[in-house]
């Protein structure tokens, strides 16, 4: 793999962050489940699946996208935090990814999944991690909702991750789409 | 019902009020750096005094920038039924993690202190602080202002080899894809609703079926957006597009005092609402 930011790296990055954005904006990201978060989320989705696809660095920036676009668009006072709604994200695609990275040798579609899972469970436990810390939640509190809306958001993390990064790969290899400048 | 396919038209992302104000004018670099400094502050700053003044200055800037209020109430207005469920949860059930201070009511493991109810007023009153300054920001600055500044803002981080240019790339790319992601999306909510599907029509608490009925609208989004990617990247790439490359500006900004005394200004009022003791 090529070092530093290539040309796709950065159209890439910005066309998930613009998906990030779009999901928070139209709230469709959104997944009501009556907790004290709000709301279960799909917008880690575009980070999990910039990490697995270009590297950590570009689920990195996705992830600041994400963050910021959540910490603006936020209805509840525990996202309007920056600490809350943007630092944690910032890992999401970088867990994502040497997950993907560790697991690529064993089965493909294995690691995939096994990356949207592990991207999700970054995003639920560092953001409810850091609500404790900031005191907006109690540790019990925090539990419940990892388990209503996190495993939620845990399972529909692996199946669209799949979804689309193994749709993709297959377009890929039939030799369609791709540039074949950068190859 | 048609109403819940129009996408783009609720999208209200870069939009921009041009009423030639002080706060218009400002060169976006300050504007940006005053900008992150107040939120900064508000985000560390857990007084009531501190909360009420930062508020007092928030509403002050609707009226500085010719902004009418009622541009920031409308992004709080849909917010005022999550915050009171939010804050009467907090208020219940915070109580062990907000100790100290006086305690006004403990039954079992309900425990409302002082504490718990500063918690719950100054986290609503960040709320709408944020949503003020935040609208005032993107009310008065359009998008390419936006990123030109923050492109300037981040130019001292390519000393330790930042790609501040390619990295303001992509949020330009970014925010210049939302809305055709939205027509995109539009066309297919359209396309799965004529087949019957249905958007939106399933109870709240039906969650696992809400979800299933975002995969056919989410999986094609993604496979549409890389597919424009692919687009894009060849178009780049054919023009002989080098990141990292260096490159001469079109816009250049110079700071007159003005520009001085807002970051001296958002400073100074940061400050303030950090020493307020109350």
């Amino acid at each position: 793999m090529e070092k530093g930011l290539t040309v796709r790296r950065i159209v890439i990055a910005g066309v998930l962050g613009a998906i990030a954005i779009l999901l928070g904006v139209t709230r469709l990201g959104y997944i009501p489940v009556p907790t004290a978060a709000g709301n279960a989320t799909i917008m880690h989705i575009p980070v999990v699946i910039g990490g697995i696809m270009e590297g950590w660095g570009v689920g990195m920036i996705i992830g600041l996208i994400f963050g910021v676009s959540s910490f603006l668009n936020a209805t509840v006072p525990l996202f309007k935090d920056p600490l809350v709604a943007i630092l944690p994200r910032l890992f999401i695609g970088v867990t994502a990814y040497f997950t993907y990275v560790g697991l690529k040798n064993i089965n493909e579609y294995f690691a995939i999944g096994a990356a949207g899972f592990i991207g999700a469970m970054t995003n639920t436990i560092l953001v409810l991690g850091m609500a404790v810390i900031r005191g907006y939640m109690t540790f019990g509190v925090a539990a419940t909702v990892a388990l209503t809306s996190g495993l939620p958001e845990a399972i529909v993390s692996v199946i669209v991750t799949l979804a689309v990064v193994a749709a993709w790969k297959n377009l890929v290899k039939a030799g369609k789409q791709k540039s074949k400048i950068s190859g | 019902m048609s109403a819940e396919f129009e996408l783009s038209r609720n999208i209200t992302i870069g939009q921009y009020l041009p009423t030639d104000s002080v706060v218009h004018r400002l060169d976006p670099r300050f504007k940006l750096a005053a900008f992150v400094i107040m939120i900064l502050a508000i985000a560390i700053c857990g007084t009531y005094v501190g909360n009420l003044f930062a508020l007092a200055i928030c509403i002050a800037m609707f009226w500085v920038s010719k902004i009418p209020l009622h541009y920031g109430l409308s992004g709080v207005k849909p917010a005022i039924p999550f915050i009171i469920i939010l804050a009467t949860l907090q208020l219940l059930f915070y109580g062990e993690i907000a100790r100290g201070g006086t305690v006004y009511f403990q039954y079992g493991f309900v425990t409302i202190s002082s504490e718990s109810v500063r918690l719950v007023l100054v986290s609503a009153m960040r709320f709408v602080e944020v949503i003020f300054l935040s609208s005032v920001l993107t009310l008065s600055t359009s998008t390419t202002e936006l990123t030109h500044g923050m492109e300037r803002l981040l130019g001292p981080l390519q000393k330790v080899k930042f790609p501040v240019h390619a990295f303001a790339l992509i949020i330009t790319i970014a925010i210049r894809f939302v809305p055709t992601f939205a027509m995109e999306m539009e066309k297919m909510m359209k396309a799965q609703a004529s087949r019957g599907a249905d958007f939106g029509t399933g109870e709240w608490w039906r969650i696992i079926r809400r979800t299933k009925d975002m995969l056919p609208i989410i999986i094609p989004l993604f496979n549409v957006a890389l597919a424009r990617a692919e687009d894009l990247i060849l178009a780049m790439e054919a023009r002989c597009y080098m990141p990292g490359a260096s490159r001469t500006q079109y816009t250049h900004y110079k700071a007159n005092g003005k520009d001085y005394a807002a970051l001296i200004i958002s400073i100074f009022i940061s400050v303030i609402m950090l020493y307020i003791p109350w």
